[in-house]
């Protein structure tokens, strides 16, 4: 309905070119319509948009397989996500040729190191994945570098190679429980002084375990364990229809504890 | 000979290099000396030799450094030859490493699978 009285203004508008409109008898609405209709718009044809998606995809799978032809003894894979973004996926011990062959070779040049993450899939052998990102100014360009490492197992640091690794890895310690060899300095960075625990896992709750409160009688700060007014309630947010039908996992495996025994129960 | 120097790179720590050319030839010849000891006919061994090869065919043709920055296309004459330095490093650690070797180490099963 108004959709149709703002079609009508706009045609009228455009009938009467020379007479500018009396603006302050419309409404807000319609105002934004007017300033729309006099603005030149640009438009970008869905070729041109394609062909460049294209070129991008081409020229970074084409220095993936540069990299594949240089260092095919760390690449485990080569990944093109999201459409422009090249990552090579590595085993543990290559890390440090990996970066300082980024770093040095004259075709590479990724100078710069942007960040450090880490991400913990508690289901895989090797829980977390440490992601290195690079950025070469020389070329204009970015990759990521991609390795695994479970709980226990140390990951060489390269604070040798970026010296700027230092905080990055210190935060990675400190959200995951990573530990990196020969780093010059590996302790907490963002948790407070005597927190336990890894935040950033994923069976860390997101409440945490303590809480602290300032005690009248003792004078100081206390941690004391978590306490809610109300009991912890988890929503399935999910919509009844099937949203990834290509992502369906196999229903026996899933993690259902219930399930399972009762399953046994009937067994026996 | 390559007309007067500049007086600045315009870049922090890094001084205008006296006599480039030179410097530069020396570099690039080190470098094809030292991966010529890598076996042929593997990647880093044929890519880097082209590069240097290309970029030490521009310098020696050309003696005005404007012309051989401008040709190679890949920063100051000052940076080239940083980044030659550097991959003469890594030359002598690809020695070491032999990355051409195949794979290593095998990704555990469902390492990289996602979701």
């Amino acid at each position: 309905m108004a959709a149709a009285g703002l079609r009508c203004c706009i045609q009228n508008l455009s009938r009467h070119k020379r007479i500018l409109p009396n603006i302050s008898r419309l409404t807000s609405y319609n105002k934004t319509a007017i300033w729309k209709n006099t603005r030149i718009l640009c438009t970008v044809s869905p070729s041109v948009v394609q062909n460049e998606k294209k070129e991008v995809e081409t020229r970074l799978s084409e220095y993936g397989r540069y990299l594949l032809d240089i260092i095919p003894k760390y690449l485990q894979g080569v990944n093109l996500a999201h459409g422009d973004e090249l990552e090579i996926l590595i085993y543990p011990d290559a890390l440090i040729p990996t970066l300082t062959f980024l770093r040095d070779h004259t075709n590479a040049q990724f100078e710069s190191l942007v960040d450090i993450t880490a991400i913990d899939v508690p289901k895989r052998e090797h829980r977390f994945e440490i992601i290195y990102n690079l950025l070469s100014l020389r070329f204009n360009s970015r990759i990521r570098v991609k390795t695994y490492t479970d709980e226990l197992t140390p990951i060489e640091s390269i604070t040798p190679i970026f010296p700027g690794a230092n905080w990055f890895e210190r935060e990675v310690w400190d959200m995951y429980g990573v530990y990196f060899a020969n780093h010059p300095d590996l302790r907490r960075i963002l948790t407070d002084y005597g927190f336990e625990g890894h935040p950033q896992r994923k069976d860390f709750p997101l409440s945490g375990y303590t809480e602290i409160r300032y005690d009248d009688e003792l004078k100081r700060i206390v941690s004391e364990p978590v306490e809610f007014a109300q009991e912890f309630r988890k929503f399935d947010l999910e919509t009844p229809w099937e949203q990834f039908p290509a992502y369906r996992e196999d229903k026996q495996k899933s993690l259902e504890a219930g399930k399972e025994i009762k399953e046994e129960e009937s067994k026996k | 000979m390559a007309g007067p120097l500049k007086r600045t790179t315009n870049l922090t720590g890094l001084a205008v290099a006296q006599n480039p050319r030179q410097t530069l030839i020396s570099l690039y010849n080190k470098v094809l000396s030292a991966v010529g000891d890598l076996p042929e006919e593997t990647g880093y061994r044929r890519h880097t030799e082209e590069i240097t090869k290309n970029r030490l065919q521009i310098v020696e043709s050309e003696t005005n450094t404007e012309l051989i920055e401008q040709k190679i296309n890949c920063g100051q004459v000052e940076e080239l030859i940083v980044q030659a330095e550097k991959e003469l490093n890594l030359v002598d650690k690809m020695k070491e490493w032999q990355p051409w070797q195949p794979l290593a180490e095998d990704a555990p099963a469902d390492q990289w699978k996602w979701p």
